[in-house]
């Protein structure tokens, strides 16, 4: 797997609302290349807002979300600038039931126009990468909880992301299966060097990332950003 | 992209195969209809012709040609006319023939220009009042019938007198009895079905056919074989059939499809916002609905043409007509019933497809989140 450098992301002042519901009020933050941040807050408190704003998925109402110099939410087709750039991983692991681990890897691929033998060759080896060789033809009914997360993992990782943004990526599992999980992806960080935002609760996830924001009521604790860089 | 669409019809069989099933009795109905009508239409344009005659005068208001019941007087006034040269009577006796439902035996006037144009090609002419056959040299083969062999008409035995050749498909699988004989094999003395004429030189088919039917009330003359499909009641009947079926088709079959891949993108709202998430485009995320929509046609439509080529047979046992009448599957036919079919999924999967590019991928996978 070819070495990707990290993307610079940088947020500011951006804000959201749903309707009546304002999600996000005047929120900064930085990662530089290959760092790791951690988001956390109560449920409700923006989160996973955030980070689709940060990937794209979203368009902010205010402010500017630039990744290495990009926004992706204002070019003429975000779904490729996505694929260039970013990929996730959600609470739950969210894989098509009648594909195997191999096909559900090959996915994103499919989407990029990959051709069918690559496809199969980089799928496979992610899997290889995520220790889940032995399951590639295995349907996710066959695969545990954590075991179908590290598939999901390898799946954002086929299009060599710049950014990995994961939602919760261990909320569903359990504290020993999301250790694992949390291993992989931080191996990953330190081996491909790749930018990682992580949403969590899990203070396992803040012991481990450069930074840490925490969100309250779609704004952030300025105090709290100081205090966990280091 | 193959893969994920059929993987995904059949996560939902049950629902793929009654939406198939909807849109194969549509294309069936359609594939059926037009074979039948193309029967009717190769039936017709043998059955004008016959005797190489120029123009048939049938009974008007027939549910189809050979249901038509002339009185024989009719031939000799035919023959006064100064449009006709010469008139001969015909009675045709359909499902005559146990070994060959479709075989039609012409009664037919033995001075006329019917007989006369009979070519034997072995045997001899029957002889006159002796219960004798002549048997077209198609119909001789497949029943490997020789002259001097023995053939059962209705349960009545008659000699082969001997094999002809005339050229034209019908006369040529089917079998010439004296029209005498015939009318009392049936029990109709002094009816015949219809009575071909050919045309003086210099006359106009169209004119002529005009004063005929204008001299002689009852009567209507069929002078080409679209003619003889419109005069059949079956035959207008069938095409008008086939038009409102086609319509009803496309937009219950489309309905239907809509319906299945709406509720079928409402319940994968996680998956296709997981597809737009890691980098597919709108157009390919609608362009896998939409190719939904249209694999659950394409395999509805083929099981619907296997249904309609079986249908098309009942169709025309159900009508009554199959003697004379084969149902003809022309690759046309086939390809009217698939274009149906394929149609039906792309109308039916545009608006899903569309409602796809406007679903919000956060939005979706929120939904899937619960
Ligand atoms: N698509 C949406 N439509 C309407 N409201 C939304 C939508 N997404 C999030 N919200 C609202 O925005 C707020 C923040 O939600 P979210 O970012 O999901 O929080 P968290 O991930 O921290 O639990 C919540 O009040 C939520 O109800
Ligand atoms: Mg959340």
């Amino acid at each position: 797997m070819s070495l990707a450098t990290g993307a610079e992301v940088i947020v500011e002042n951006v804000s959201k609302s749903f309707g009546r519901i304002s999600a996000l009020r005047e929120v900064s933050l930085r990662a530089g290349p290959g760092e790791a941040v951690s988001i956390a807050g109560r449920s409700g408190s923006g989160k996973t807002t955030l980070l689709a704003l940060i990937g794209g998925l979203e368009q902010p109402d205010a402010g500017q979300i630039m990744i290495d110099g990009r926004a992706i939410w204002k070019e003429p087709r975000p779904a490729q600038a996505r694929r260039e750039v970013v990929g996730f991983v959600f609470q739950r692991h969210l894989l098509l039931g009648a594909l195997s681990a191999r096909a559900n890897v090959e996915v994103p691929l499919i989407g990029a126009g990959v051709h069918r033998s690559e496809r199969r060759r980089r799928a496979l080896s992610l899997l290889e990468e995520v220790g889940l060789a032995g399951r590639a033809d295995h349907l996710p009914s066959e695969l545990s909880g954590g075991e179908s997360q590290r598939v999901a993992v390898a799946r954002a990782l086929a299009n060599e992301p710049r950014l990995l943004l994961a939602d919760e990526p261990t909320g569903a599992l359990d504290s020993k299966t999301s250790e694992r999980v949390l291993d992989l992806l931080f191996r990953l960080r330190d081996q491909l060097g790749m930018t990682l935002v992580v949403v969590s609760y899990d203070t396992a996830v803040s012991a481990r990332a450069d930074c840490t924001i925490t969100l309250t009521d779609g704004t952030i604790d300025s105090a709290n950003v100081m205090l966990s860089r280091q | 992209m193959f893969a994920i669409i059929t993987t995904n019809l059949l996560r939902r069989s049950a629902r793929t195969v009654f939406t198939a099933l909807g849109i194969a009795v549509g294309v069936a109905m359609i594939v059926a209809l037009l074979s039948f009508t193309q029967g009717l239409k190769e039936t017709a344009a043998g059955l004008v012709h016959l005797g190489g005659s120029d123009l048939g005068v049938f009974q008007a208001n027939v549910s189809d040609p050979t249901a038509s019941i002339l009185p024989d007087s009719l031939v000799g006034r035919l023959a006064a006319s100064p449009d006709v040269a010469q008139a001969t009577p015909l009675l045709l006796i359909v499902e005559g023939l146990k070994q060959d439902q479709s075989a039609i035996v012409f009664g037919a006037d033995r001075a006329g220009f019917f007989t006369r144009g009979l070519v034997l090609i072995a045997g001899r002419p029957p002889l006159r009042g002796a219960p004798e056959v002549l048997l077209g040299d198609r119909l001789a083969r497949s029943l490997r019938l020789p002259s001097g062999g023995v053939l059962s008409i209705h349960g009545r035995y008659y000699r082969v007198a001997g094999i002809y050749h005339s050229g034209i498909l019908f006369e040529d699988s089917g079998a010439v009895l004296s029209l005498a004989q015939a009318q009392a094999l049936v029990g109709r003395p002094g009816e015949v079905t219809d009575v071909v004429v050919q045309l003086a030189t210099g006359a106009r088919a169209s004119s002529a056919a005009q004063r005929i039917e204008h001299s002689f009330p009852g009567t209507q003359v069929i002078t080409d074989p679209q003619q003889a499909l419109r005069a059949g009641a079956n035959g207008t009947l069938i095409s008008k059939a086939v038009l409102v079926i086609v319509v009803i088709a496309l937009i219950v079959g489309s309905i239907s499809v809509a319906n299945t891949m709406a509720m079928s993108i409402m319940e994968r709202q996680g998956e296709l916002g997981l597809l737009s998430t890691v980098g597919w485009s709108p157009l390919r995320v609608a362009s896998l609905i939409l190719g939904e929509g249209i694999a659950v046609s394409v395999l509805g439509a083929a099981g619907g043409l296997l249904l309609g080529v079986i249908g098309g047979g009942l169709l025309v046992g159900a009508l009554g007509v199959s003697a004379y009448v084969a149902p003809s599957v022309t690759a046309w036919g086939l390809g009217r019933g698939l274009l149906v079919g394929v149609a039906i999924g792309v109308l039916g999967g545009i608006y899903p497809a569309w409602r796809v590019t406007r679903m919000r991928p956060l939005r979706a996978l929120s939904a899937a989140r619960g």
